[in-house]
């Protein structure tokens, strides 16, 4: 347990000191993270609004299908993602490959089925009565689906939750599409594993507090949108 | 039109013809097709066949025509998630036209007896059920809509939010010129305030007026002839019917104080006056009157009217042909 408890104390002293290389990785997965989740946020909520609310010809198939690749693998991803950017791939030529946002493609890729799945739950468990008021009271296609995303908000923003646990926890894809490389492409969760390889608990303690740190933040934030709401 | 779900037909009406500032009635047991009737008239849905004209103009759900100017309140209460003020609002906002928001919130709320002062900061739910429904009344009338549509509008709130909700829409007639439509299981609160009532039955308007339908199950006396009871003493006599789903409309007479036939084909049936209604349209008066535990609804005449020896409690004859039966 001495390892551990050494470890913890130079985990606090890398983070009041500031240290570089531990806030490189922080900065690399806030960016990263960022990238991915405007991504599928922006593309995601609009097509979980109409694999929700429409109903049409292989909806239930493709509902299924978006629950499957809610728990898709991050290294399949990571795999997928490199096999396109590598040189030879068909990407290759937009020099991707072990950069942020070559990461951010992946992320995107693993954040999409459950932004897009959790916001059709949303919608789907949406009162009928709802869509009547807002008709009722004139509300024309657009003012329809701007205001039942707002009134569906809750649901949503559980989606965009549980999708953003996702990327910022997610390795495989880190590893595979950035490369760790230090300064650059090393978040959190790689440098984690790379350290405690390394037998390095100090830092991959640090980074796992960081970690926890931005997830608490997150909720708080979170719960304090709901209480206004 | 017709509308059907699923392939299934659930409203077939030739045709349907409401006044402007008029306010008429729609009767009928559950799913008759009021309720489908008053979403295609609201517009929220389009029927499978056949078309809504308003103004003389073809309309369906966003058409710029019908928007904000025809309005349906739901049976059920349903507020967004958001406060008073921001609910009434919503309507008026989306129309862009903003000016005095705040007063013609607070006029809105003022119709439906709510005051603006204690409600327009409270949060959705915060509202009992009645509140809830008053609210969404006033979110629409702040719309001042040509025709407001209202689905048993007093159905699932309390009594003291029912009257509220009854003035406020009379209201709005007589000061908007709105025409109210109006769907209700009181059938004797429709007739004393429409102008006229539709009966509806199995997605068809089957006639608008006093008629009674009664519904199976239909049972074969020893006569041979087929009928239904209404407790032990009152019974109805008919052809057979065609199915045994098949609802049969009844015509019932004028009320006689003896028991005398008018007619040798008619029967005649003992019940007891329980109400008397003055009917708006005409200025008659209507009494419903218990045969067993079904009732029926006739005309008084203008003798009976002018002698007044009709009244809630007594017991009178009433007579029908059941050559004259339709069967639906």
């Amino acid at each position: 347990m001495d390892f551990l408890l050494e470890g913890l104390f130079q985990a606090v002293q890398l983070l009041i000191g500031g240290d570089a290389e531990t806030y490189s990785a922080v900065w690399a997965t806030l960016r990263v993270s960022g990238y991915s989740m405007g991504c599928s946020l922006m593309i995601g909520v609009p097509l979980g609004f109409c694999l929700g609310y429409f109903d049409f010809r292989g909806k239930k198939p493709l509902r299924t299908m978006v629950d499957t690749l809610m728990a898709l693998p991050t290294v399949f991803i990571g795999l997928l993602v490199y096999a396109f950017l590598t040189r030879n791939g068909p990407l290759g030529d937009f020099g991707l490959l072990f950069t942020l946002p070559g990461i951010a493609i992946g992320q995107t890729i693993l954040a999409l089925p459950v932004v897009i799945g959790l916001t059709a739950a949303a919608v789907e468990s949406m009162d009928e009565k709802l869509r009547i008021a807002l008709m009722s009271l004139g509300a024309n296609r657009r003012q329809l689906f701007l205001s039942s995303l707002w009134e569906t908000r809750q649901g949503i923003l559980a989606g965009a939750i549980a999708a953003y646990g996702r990327v910022m926890t997610e390795v495989g894809i880190s590893m595979m599409v950035g490369g760790n490389i230090k300064w650059h492409t090393r978040t959190i969760t790689t440098a984690i594993a790379l350290e405690t390889n390394k037998g390095q608990f100090g830092m991959g303690i640090a980074l796992g507090l960081v970690l926890l740190a931005i997830a608490f933040c997150v909720n708080v934030s979170v719960s304090l949108l709901r209480k206004r709401n | 039109m017709k509308h059907a779900y699923g392939g299934r037909t659930v409203l077939s009406i030739e045709h349907l013809i409401v006044a402007k500032a008029s306010i008429v009635g729609l009767r009928g047991p559950n799913g008759s097709g009021k309720s489908t009737l008053l979403r295609l008239l609201g517009l929220i849905e389009k029927p499978v066949e056949g078309e809504i004209l308003f103004n003389g103009q073809a309309v369906e759900p966003f058409s710029p025509e019908g928007r904000f100017r025809i309005s349906l309140l739901p049976q059920e209460p349903f507020l967004m998630k958001r406060g008073v003020f921001g609910n009434v609002a919503y309507g008026i906002r989306i129309r862009g036209d903003v000016r005095d928001l705040t007063g013609r919130v607070h006029e809105a709320l003022s119709l439906v007896g709510l005051s603006g002062r204690d409600f327009v900061q409270r949060p959705w739910y915060a509202l009992s059920g009645g509140e809830a429904q008053r609210v969404a009344l006033a979110a629409r009338l702040a719309l001042r809509p040509d025709v407001l549509l209202l689905d048993e509008p007093t159905a699932s709130v309390d009594i003291p939010s029912a009257e509220r909700i009854r003035e406020a829409a009379f209201k709005a007639r007589e000061e908007m010129g709105t025409t109210l439509v109006i769907a209700s299981h009181h059938w004797q609160w429709l007739y004393e305030v429409c102008d006229e009532v539709f009966h509806l039955f199995g997605g068809k308007i089957l006639g608008k007026g006093r008629e009674t339908i009664l519904f199976g199950p239909w049972t074969r006396f020893d006569s041979g002839l087929w009928g239904k009871r209404f407790g032990d003493q009152h019974f109805i006599v008919a052809s057979r019917p065609p199915s045994d789903e098949s609802a049969a409309i009844v015509h019932v007479g004028s009320i006689e104080e003896d028991n005398v036939r008018v007619d040798e084909n008619d029967v005649v049936l003992k019940g007891t006056i329980t109400r008397i209604n003055l009917e708006r349209n005409s200025g008659r008066l209507v009494a419903t009157i218990a045969v067993g535990h079904q009732n029926f609804i006739v005309e008084l005449t203008e003798r009976q009217t002018r002698e007044r020896t009709l009244f809630p409690g007594k017991d009178v004859f009433v007579h029908y042909c059941p050559k004259k039966i339709r069967w639906v």
